[in-house]
């Protein structure tokens, strides 16, 4: 098991040699049971460093946060972020890794290995507790997590209230990392599309109905992109006017902009979201959830990436995030590709 | 003018309101929200918080403004869409929610009135259930001058005694709306009134977050416009547009022409929901932003909440419904955020 | 319920004037309403603009009050809207909604001498104000209008302003040397410095972009104006233009509502946020 001692003095150790800008990790606030992400400038403040079953986020989203100031500065900190990062959040270092969108040396990962528990879905946690408040929620030593209500504990297998996508993981050790906390023995998972093979057994009428009713739910809120580490395109189909406007940009070439959508929460626009985000994360997404999670109306936002996850892997035997000097798969092509889609 | 309804007699009454469009919370996916009522029987009244609050019934994600229409002698036909005014009614609306809908009220009128809130909101009846136990764990309107049985904005109260509600008609609408349940509310003795006020007294004592000493937070904003509070606490915002879509209170709006043929031109003008979350909000088409940063629009957001709105208008523009704390992806604690304002320096 | 806010009056483009070519165009156009109505506006209010099919655009209306045949828009081509809308041809029909906004201060600026500093763009907002003070010039002292440009080129309104010069002091400038120029050449803040512009019983008008109208408030402070007698107006995205959409505060002011006229002394004690 992390035990959060070793994870505190390794904080501690970066940050008071300065070799660390800042690090990325979690804190939970006195209010709530529920990890949130935290930046850590100073060794005291690693006190505040919590790890538990709720710290679902994947704090490289704010990796990408980074770069962006660090374009802004005029002299740029060039020191890496210290990132707390689980065997998925590592996944999408490397992705951003083999798209040249971060450098190695711009992150200092300390791995935490999520052994044979994930973290905890939130909406599972709540049918358990049926409506009484939860205190806090803690890894158990069997294949549990110890939850503590207003009313005492209570011991849960993790089967019952874990993440589908913790269920589901092919990765609970970190891929990449400069310092791996935890036990580091792989947990084997028998059916790693089990989620998606549900609906692939749907008739393509009842498909087409459920992913429509689905859809119709869908504010626009855009919990989804932005929670998301790999939707770091400076200019997103769905952004009203072009971010990369410059004094130096014509009246034109603004105005001939296309408008791929509207921001009306219709049918057809939000359709043609969800299916351009799912298509543009095909073969980069790294099932880490944060869509699904993020989503206040519950749209269950993983199943569609982790089809085209499934299809990657079926046509291209191309397992997402694992090797940073690999080529990306949209970006490679080999003799051996199978051709039979393109007809 | 109070009324008694046995809760047997709930689906009843819903079947005389024949006249109305029906609205009610209703569980999806494990998420609440204001859906048509299908039928009388499927109406369950509880202490829940929905994910899109109330207000999206008088000021709905979507509307038509008009119609544009390119003619044959190159002229263009507008056609005014406004909404029709069939009658409305939501049933378990949060006291929270009615007090946030009369501040909408106030935004969308004045010496330029919006025909489109209002021929909606004219046209619905609000039936609000007094909170017996916070629906939220994050709610905290006794905070913000509300409530938990707050009967602002609303057009009925029910208050849940067990077996039955104490129903309070509070306008006109209410009343009309009791009206058509005619025998079936009966006039209540002493001692229901007793234990409904004894009820809401209780639910106040429940509401588990609180934010105290906020009177000086709208003048202690004025200065710290330039504070670095702003760059920390916004540094895990992920700019998505939950915490101001879910807001009950928040009210700001696009509008784009929404084009269904180009020859000849003919389409629609659109309002949709909008917020300050969103880095085009504010960007010029110069390419100027006035707050190009996550940390300058989550100041905007507090600072329009607790100073702007209240220098226009004398009210905060929260009601403590906890929305943008209960579903934000990464915790930001609109609570935190405003005591550390208040705390800031001291 | 009355008229309803959002919906715009059509009217009518009866001429169209291109004041500028190039890559910044700006071009001037006149409309008359179908309804053969208009609308009663006052000095410095602006109206939103309906290109149909591509959106709205808020802009300042050019032409004084005292002028009854037309409305009238001087507009830099920036994005969308402001693209189609310079694609637009006389006998085109555009919706506009207003006015809206508040308005120069006239009457108290009765008997002072009014100065206008304008660059590129921005003298269309203080267009209509130079001449609504020229047509009553009995009820203020001297006027004067100092503008510029990036080049001889970009000039606004360059016949009227050859007119205007016959009613009273113009001085132009333009950013860099140009042969056969013989008036002032640098910015419009060191004009403004060059020109020795007295404070005594003057309000001075600034308008263009956010860099100049910064300079030329800096140039008007070190010739002593006061706060207070320095003017200038602001512009940030809208929408709805009747300060319900929420974009374009600064502070508790809607600049649609509220601004977009505003003197130094009240600009300095909003946020810094335009």
């Amino acid at each position: 098991m992390v035990n959060i001692e070793d994870l505190k003095s390794e904080a501690r150790r970066v940050l008071k040699g300065g070799k660390v800008k800042y690090i990325i990790g979690y804190e939970r606030a006195s209010e709530t049971w529920k990890a949130n992400p935290i930046f850590l400038r100073t060794p005291e403040a690693v006190d505040k460093l919590v790890w538990d079953p709720t710290c679902f986020h994947n704090l490289v989203r704010f990796v990408v946060d980074e770069k962006r100031r660090k374009a802004k500065e005029k002299q740029p900190d060039t020191r890496p972020v210290g990132i707390v990062a689980k065997g998925c959040d590592s996944r999408a270092i490397i992705v951003l890794l083999q798209e040249k969108f971060i450098e190695r040396m711009d992150v200092y990962i300390i791995g935490v290995s999520c052994e044979s528990t994930g973290v905890i879905d939130e909406r599972k946690l709540a049918k358990k507790t049926a409506g009484k408040t939860v205190r806090k929620v803690e890894f158990g030593e069997k294949q549990n997590y110890i939850v503590t209500t207003e009313d005492g504990t209570m011991d849960i297998p993790a089967a019952e209230i874990m993440a589908d996508r913790c269920l589901e993981c092919i990765a609970n050790i970190p891929v990449v990392s400069d310092h791996l906390l935890g036990d580091k023995t792989k947990r084997a998972v028998a059916r790693p599309f089990q989620s998606v093979e549900k609906l692939e057994s749907l008739s393509q009428e009842d498909k087409w109905k459920f992913w429509t009713d689905q859809m119709k739910k869908c504010i626009r809120c855009y919990a989804c992109r932005s929670a998301c580490p790999m939707c770091y395109c400076d200019e997103c189909v769905v952004d009203t006017i072009n971010f990369a406007v410059t004094a130096d940009t014509t009246a034109e070439e603004k105005a001939q902009r296309i408008k791929w959508l509207e921001k009306s929460p219709v049918d057809s626009e939000n359709i043609f979201y969800h299916l351009v985000r799912a298509i543009h994360l095909a073969g980069r997404c790294i099932d880490c959830g944060e869509c699904e999670r993020a989503c206040p109306v519950n749209i269950p936002l993983r199943m569609l990436n982790k089809k085209m996850e499934k299809e990657a892997k079926e046509l291209f035997g191309y397992d997402v995030g694992f090797d940073a000097d690999q080529p990306a798969l949209i970006s490679c092509f080999r003799d051996g590709d199978p051709e039979d889609f393109i007809r | 003018m109070d009324k008694i309804l046995a809760k047997k007699d709930f689906p009843e009454w819903l079947k005389k309101l024949k006249a109305y469009r029906v609205y009610a919370p209703r569980k999806q996916d494990d998420v609440w929200n204001y859906e048509p009522v299908s039928g009388p029987d499927n109406v369950q009244l509880a202490d829940v918080m929905t994910a899109v609050p109330a207000k999206k019934i008088v000021f709905p994600q979507r509307e038509y403004f008009f119609e544009f229409r390119e003619t044959d002698d190159n002229g263009t036909k507008l056609t005014e869409l406004l909404p029709e005014d069939n009658p409305v009614v939501v049933f378990g609306v949060r006291p929270c929610e009615g007090k946030a809908v009369t501040l909408t009220d106030k935004v969308f009128s004045g010496e330029f009135e919006d025909p489109y809130y209002w021929k909606r909101r004219n046209a619905t009846t609000l039936v609000g259930l007094a909170c017996v136990n916070p629906p939220s764990p994050n709610c905290f309107c006794t905070s913000v001058n509300g409530s938990p049985h707050s009967k602002e904005g609303l057009d009925i109260l029910l208050t849940d005694l067990g077996e039955t509600f104490y129903a309070e008609a509070l306008t006109k609408k209410g009343e009309k709306l009791i009206h058509e349940g005619q025998k079936l509310f009966k006039d209540p003795k002493p001692e229901d009134k007793k234990k409904a006020e004894k009820i809401q007294v209780e639910a106040e004592k429940k509401v588990r977050r609180k934010l105290n000493r906020i009177e000086n937070v709208p003048l202690k904003l004025k200065g710290m416009f330039d504070s670095p509070l702003w760059d920390e606490e916004s540094m895990s915002c992920i700019r998505c547009g939950i915490c101001t879509y879910l807001c009950p209170t928040c009210h700001c709006f696009d509008m784009n022409d929404e084009v269904e043929t180009t020859t000849p031109l003919q389409g629609k003008r659109v309002r949709t929901w909008d917020t300050c979350q969103f880095p085009d909000f504010t960007m010029h088409s110069s390419g100027h932003n006035p707050r190009p940063e996550k940390s300058s629009r989550l100041r905007q957001r507090i600072n329009h909440k607790f100073q702007y709105f209240v220098e226009i208008w004398q009210n905060y523009q929260c009601t403590g419904c906890g929305r943008c704390i209960s579903l934000c992806p990464v915790g930001i604690d609109i609570i935190k955020v405003v005591e550390k304002v208040r705390d800031y320096g001291s | 319920m009355g008229h309803n806010v959002y919906l715009p009056k059509l009217a009518r483009i009866v001429e169209i004037k291109e004041e500028v070519s190039g890559v910044r165009p700006i071009k001037t156009f006149r409309t008359n309403f179908l309804d053969g109505d208009g609308f009663l506006y006052r000095c410095g209010q602006c109206a939103m603009l309906s290109v149909f099919g591509r959106g709205e655009v808020m802009i300042s209306i050019s032409s004084s009050p005292l002028v009854k045949d037309y409305l009238q828009f001087s507009v830099l081509k920036m994005g969308r809207v402001t693209s189609a809308l310079h694609d637009m041809e006389v006998g085109g029909v555009l919706g506009i909604r207003g006015p809206y906004g508040n308005s120069f201060p006239l009457d108290e600026w009765k008997g002072k001498n009014i100065i206008f500093a304008g660059g590129g763009i921005g003298l269309a907002p203080m267009w209509g104000l130079v001449h609504m003070t020229l047509g009553n010039k009995k009820d203020y002292g001297d006027l004067t209008l100092i503008y510029g440009s990036r080049t001889s080129k970009d000039i606004v309104f360059k016949e009227e302003l050859e007119e205007l010069k016959k009613r009273m002091p113009v001085h132009l400038s333009i950013d860099v040397p140009e042969p056969g120029w013989s008036e002032f050449v640098g910015f419009v803040a060191q004009n403004v410095l060059d020109k020795k512009l007295s404070p005594h019983n003057a309000i001075a008008i600034t308008c263009g972009p956010p860099i100049m109208i910064k300079t030329v408030i800096k140039a008007l402070k070190d010739l002593k104006f006061e706060d207070e007698q320095i003017y200038t107006t602001v512009e940030n995205k809208m929408k709805c233009g009747i300060g319900k959409c929420g974009r374009c505060n600064i502070g508790r002011h809607y600049v649609c509502k509220d601004g977009p006229v505003y003197s130094w002394a009240e600009l300095k004690k909003l946020p810094q946020e335009y």
